[in-house]
């Protein structure tokens, strides 16, 4: 199947059309809970940034905050996949096309796999990472993770 | 509404003024502002519901409130002024259509409300002796403040959100 062919799919599938042809504040939630998940997320992800770069919370063990922040994290994570897959789907054809959202998207699996395969096993052994390390990943995956906000609140204007 | 009709006039002007103009001519001024508007609360209120949290007793229940609020108090009101400054770019690009969106006098309510809670909290309940004591539940007052300003907040980014997608007032 061409990408054509598949966004034709998915924006005419009986879940699109749930959304888009029912009234725009159905849209509009799906808004409002993409953008409450993004304050969650980072919420967690600034959190863990203060605490290991050593700018709050400094005498709390960094286990006790990430074991907190990680709840934040898979909430926020959830808020924002669910209802952005639903937003997607429901003008797939539109948002494809968008510069704004390829790179917002590049950006998100760059954030995920940078906080997966990276961020998250240098925060599970602080004591032995290299400070250097630590600060560089987690600097460059809190500015991947703005510049998906960034990017995002483009979408709509490009 | 009366007072509508008092403040048009002057939102009016205020979008006729250079930074106005500038603002809402420029392709690139508008978008940037609303993204610098997302990335200073997703820090502000992101820090401020891990605080109001805390205080509820939802999380680093075994952190002092005492810490948390006074670590994470200085980058809550850094990301306040971030978002203050964008927000009122914004709303000098676009005052007079702000002025007749009910999401955005909703949105200016529950500023209010969460305002006279912080203070109401910060003078009144925090200054009684033990109010933060660190033990992992707060006294009821105490998580009620938390609660209150999750809330208040949460409708001040739901109300934000709703701004382009309600009709004005008639």
């Amino acid at each position: 199947m061409s990408v054509a062919a598949v966004l034709a799919f998915l924006q005419d599938s009986a879940i699109a059309h749930s959304i888009s042809k029912s009234n725009h504040l159905v849209g509009a939630g799906l808004q409002v809970l993409h953008v409450i998940g993004f304050i969650t997320l980072l919420a967690s992800l600034v959190l863990v940034g203060l605490r290991l770069l050593g700018l709050a919370l400094k005498n709390q063990p960094v286990a006790e905050i990430v074991k907190d922040a990680n709840r934040l994290l898979y909430v926020g994570l959830s808020l924002v996949t669910t209802s952005g897959l639903l937003m997607f789907v429901a003008s797939a054809r539109m948002y494809y096309y968008k510069t704004a959202f390829e790179l917002k998207m590049l950006l998100f699996v760059v954030a995920v796999v940078l906080q997966f395969a990276l961020l998250r096993r240098l925060v599970e052994r602080t004591e032995s990472a290299p400070p250097a390390l630590v600060r560089t990943v987690l600097g460059i995956s809190l500015a991947v993770w703005f510049g998906i906000g960034f990017t995002g609140r483009m979408i709509g204007f490009t | 509404m009366s007072i509508l009709a008092t403040l048009l006039p002057l939102a009016e002007q205020l979008e006729q003024t250079a930074l106005g103009t500038a603002l809402a001519e420029s392709t690139y001024a508008f978008p940037i502002i609303e993204g610098l508007h997302l990335i200073g609360l997703s820090v502000a209120l992101g820090l401020l519901f891990i605080t109001d949290l805390r205080l509820a007793g939802v999380i680093l229940k075994r952190v002092p409130a005492s810490v948390v609020l006074q670590q994470l108090l200085p980058w809550v009101l850094g990301g306040f002024v971030v978002i203050l400054v964008t927000g009122g770019l914004l709303f000098v690009a676009e005052a007079s259509s702000m002025l007749s969106n009910p999401a955005f006098a909703f949105k200016l309510v529950f500023i209010a409300i969460a305002a006279i809670n912080a203070a109401y909290f910060e003078f009144v309940i925090a200054r009684r002796p033990g109010a933060l004591e660190s033990s992992p539940q707060l006294p009821a007052n105490v998580r009620m403040a938390g609660v209150t300003s999750l809330v208040m907040w949460g409708l001040v980014v739901i109300c934000g959100r709703l701004i382009p997608y309600l009709p004005a007032w008639t």
